[in-house]
């Protein structure tokens, strides 16, 4: 009996096993559907910040290297502005949707997930706990965001980008009247 | 008495057959456990598997198709979810559609997505299409004045010169070219597949996926789960031997006496 139990196990294990490989891309929110949300409706004209100069640099310097594009485009009215940035988590790119009202994060959501694994940060109890947010005198978030295990690098990924959305935000001059 | 005797040695066959069995398993957890604990140190998570039947097993095979377009003096080209430029990897990039040089910008085209390039081969930007009033991308093109032509869902739209706004076309407009695929030179196309297939999988992802099981699909992570069971089996029927042992040890001393 104990014998032939043990045989049976390990054949289970060599013969019923197949390869299954995840590798998927969530898109959780289109980019229209996010500026239509940020903005209540259609969204204003998009505007063009480009990263050269001084801003390429504080850009670089929050995340601890370039941004992976040169330029980036945001939407801004009446001191509320939406952008579609992103970063690498660990190996692929998550966009991460951000809307700012008067250099406070207003919503912080994720609209594509590219990794496979991590895509908690994605929950909206992850996400809400950047509303609120802006930076402090050091130009880090002034709120402690709580990390979740075994998705650090995303997490540490969008605790970047509400940085740069926050400091670009400012940077280009979206306030009331703009 | 002669029942629980044949209990206890029904047990002990039991405890030993699958212990033997168990014990490769439970070693290779441990060592798999203490690879995957030290991942960073140990430089596992920047090191990929090269070995072609564990890519092979993962379904990484040689890329199934490389689409190229040469767009001004360099080859822009589109495999699975990727774009390469120049052979060199450049961005993510899903359902790839065509390319096309416009001035000092090369375009690239995915289903739901536009790139813009410099003559350089860097990412200017990322531009979403996903226009409530269009479908995916279907092709895309220069018109006669140089800018840019989409077609997505049989109608047509046309982007300003910085690519921020897009306006739809009627069908009098003359285009100068549709993006077409050209054939890539053997040297792009071996860079493709090198890079392609050499950083697909991280030899962390190997770690934590053999020991979780789950390098088996759903059927391995249910194996584990049986296996698991085994080693809690074990571990109750080795205590209830031992407390067995113990107090048959303490019988026959007191028979001694």
């Amino acid at each position: 009996m104990g014998r032939s139990t043990g045989k049976w196990f390990w054949l289970v294990f060599i013969c019923i096993l197949l390869p299954v490989v995840a590798v998927a891309e969530t898109v959780y929110e289109t980019q229209t559907e996010f500026l239509e949300r940020a903005f209540g409706g259609p969204p204003p004209a998009p505007g063009i910040a480009w990263l050269s100069g001084e801003r390429k640099q504080n850009v670089q310097k929050i995340l601890g290297h370039d941004y992976p594009a040169l330029r980036v485009r945001y939407w801004c009215r009446n001191g509320r502005s939406a952008w579609s940035l992103e970063e690498i988590g660990k190996d692929l790119p998550i966009t991460v949707g951000i809307v700012i009202v008067n250099n406070y994060i207003e919503n912080l959501r994720v609209l594509t997930y590219r990794e496979n694994r991590g895509g908690e940060v994605a929950t909206p109890s992850f996400t809400e706990q950047f509303n609120g947010s802006g930076l402090n005198e050091r130009g880090a978030l002034d709120t402690a965001i709580d990390g979740i295990t075994g998705a650090t690098l995303s997490v540490r990924a969008l605790t970047r980008l509400a940085e740069v959305a926050l400091f670009l935000h400012s940077d280009v001059g979206c306030h009331d009247g703009s | 008495m002669g029942r629980k005797k044949a209990r206890a040695s029904r047990t002990r066959r039991l405890h030993r057959s699958l212990g033997a069995g168990a014990a490769v398993f439970i070693l290779f957890m441990a060592l798999s456990g203490i690879a995957i604990n030290h991942a960073r140190s140990l430089g596992l998570d920047q090191h990929h598997v090269s070995q072609s039947f564990l890519l092979s097993w993962y379904g990484i095979d040689e890329p199934a198709q490389i689409h190229s377009v040469l767009v001004g003096d360099g080859w822009l080209s589109f495999t699975g979810a990727h774009v390469y430029f120049n052979g060199k990897y450049l961005s993510p990039l899903t359902g790839g559609v065509g390319a096309i040089n416009n001035a000092d910008l090369i375009i690239a085209a995915g289903s739901h997505e536009l790139l813009l390039i410099d003559r350089a081969g860097r990412l200017i930007e990322r531009s979403a299409w996903n226009r409530q009033d269009s479908g995916s991308i279907e092709s895309i093109g220069l018109l006669e004045n140089g800018l840019t032509v989409i077609k997505s869902d049989g109608s047509f739209w046309m982007a300003d010169a910085e690519l921020l706004q897009w306006r739809p076309l009627d069908h009098t407009f003359a285009v100068q070219t549709w993006s077409e695929w050209t054939g890539e030179p053997d040297e792009i196309s071996q860079a493709i597949t090198t890079h392609y297939r050499g950083t697909s999988l991280s030899m962390e992802q190997l770690f934590l996926d053999l020991h979780s099981g789950r390098i088996f699909g759903t059927a391995g992570t249910l194996v584990y789960d049986l296996l698991a069971l085994v080693v809690g089996f074990l571990a109750i029927s080795g205590v209830v031997l031992w407390f067995r042992g113990q107090r048959n040890g303490k019988k026959k001393h007191s028979h001694k006496h």
